[in-house]
């Protein structure tokens, strides 16, 4: 985590905050007890509601959104997606004062007949806060590049080329799947006909994921259904920094089968030894192998081939 | 399973490839029903001849240790023997070594004959 950065960034967060506690303190005994409070478009408004419980609502929210950029700061660490839960906060807080400070001028100009008009673009100025909270907060990680240990590489000499090819197969997630797709077969038969198209979601993955193969070469690391021979995952070599030989622990790359999680994804068939990418991007791949030396010093040996 | 070859080495490139999904097969990298690398994506990673894969692995076909078939590629046979194939990589080693020596046929069989316990 890029410190200075992130806390620049969460001082921005609570800001807005800020704002509605000055101009509450500015304007409260200008503002009548009830407000109004809601508009469909820019015409009279068309709700209204306590000036008090209003501002208070508005004020709650924004010390959410700033709680809420606390927390993710302390738990997600360097994660990639820190910088977008920071950007999603600051919109929400700049948000919340937006519509304060939108609603309460607009009853300020003509308490007996409020219009909202132009002052929507408070509100809009408030949601582009989270843009400026992002651009604070920095890229992440890519200036902090984990400690990857190191890979042997492979003795290629000058005049060698070389490839490796491999074909996963996955027996327990294959039968589990099947079992899904059979037993979803039979209760659609049995009554709930919208069930049909649900079928094919097992399917689908029995397809995708029943074989893989995966090749590691001098076009980098691909990964291709094997039953259609479609490639659904390619790393082009000049975009992996580094290569790691790790145990693969499903837990913690969110489960089985293909996984997406915020700055990582992972093609999980068991626990066990796999090979994990860490991209230049800073988002890291990882693939279970039986074998995954090979395909380590090999990708190691063409990263340093390649210079 | 890793393929390399050596573009300066004396050995045919073909004989390269084919003795390395010999050697995939031997280790047991490659089991009986796994499938080989298409030959045109093989050719296309080493940067070599289409012809030289087709090559290497009609060789490997007439060893009777892969089938080729067309639309699925290569595939290892259900009958491809490891040991077996221990054996007849042995004997390929001895017959080169024997003509190295200049041995004939006939020489090279008394030496197996001799060779029984």
């Amino acid at each position: 985590m890029n410190r200075p950065r992130t806390l620049a960034a969460i001082v921005l967060i609570w800001a807005p905050l800020l704002v509605t506690v000055v101009t509450w303190m500015m304007w409260s005994d200008r503002l009548p007890a009830r407000m109004a409070t809601h508009w469909s478009g820019t015409g009279p408004a068309d709700g209204y509601s306590s000036a008090r419980v209003f501002w208070g609502a508005m004020l709650a929210l924004g010390i959410v959104a700033g709680l809420a950029a606390i927390g993710s700061a302390l738990r997600r660490g360097g994660a990639v997606g820190l910088r977008y839960l920071l950007g999603v906060t600051g919109a929400l807080a700049g948000g919340v004062a937006g519509i304060w400070v939108a609603t309460a001028t607009a009853t300020l100009a003509d308490p007996a007949d409020a219009r909202l008009g132009w002052r929507l673009l408070w509100f809009v100025a408030g949601v582009a806060w989270g843009a400026v909270v992002v651009l604070v907060a920095g890229p992440a990680p890519a200036t902090t590049p984990p400690p990857v240990p190191a890979v042997t590489p492979l003795d290629l000499g000058p005049t060698e080329r070389a490839a490796y090819s491999t074909t996963l197969r996955a027996p327990l997630i294959i039968a589990v799947t099947f079992v899904a797709a059979v037993a979803i077969a039979v209760v659609a038969a049995a009554g709930p006909t919208a069930l049909w198209p649900v079928v094919a979601v097992p399917v689908v993955a029995l397809l995708l994921f029943g074989q893989v193969r995966v090749t590691a070469d001098r076009r980098g690391l691909r990964l291709v259904a094997g039953l259609l021979g479609i490639p659904f995952k390619t790393i082009p070599l000049h975009h992996i920094a580094a290569v790691e030989v790790a145990e693969i622990d499903p837990l913690e790359w969110g489960g089985w089968g293909y996984r997406v999680t915020p700055g990582r994804s992972a093609l999980v068939l068991r626990r066990g030894p796999g090979l994990v990418l860490h991209q230049t991007d800073g988002r890291r791949f990882a693939v279970t192998l039986n074998d995954p030396q090979t395909p380590a010093g090999l990708l190691t040996a063409l990263l340093s081939r390649a210079g | 399973m890793l393929f390399r070859v050596d573009v300066a080495a004396a050995e045919p490139l073909a004989d390269q490839i084919a003795a390395q999904v010999r050697g995939g097969i031997l280790r047991g990298d490659l089991a009986p029903g796994d499938r080989l690398p298409a030959a045109r994506e093989l050719a296309d990673v080493l940067d070599v001849n289409l012809h030289t894969v087709l090559r290497a692995y009609a060789k490997v076909r007439d060893e009777e240790l892969i089938e080729l078939r067309r639309g699925r590629g290569a595939v290892v046979r259900g009958d491809a023997d490891a040991a077996r194939l221990r054996l007849v990589e042995l004997a390929r080693q001895f017959v080169g070594e024997a003509r190295r020596q200049g041995l004939g046929d006939a020489e090279m069989l008394a030496m197996v004959k001799e060779a029984q316990p």
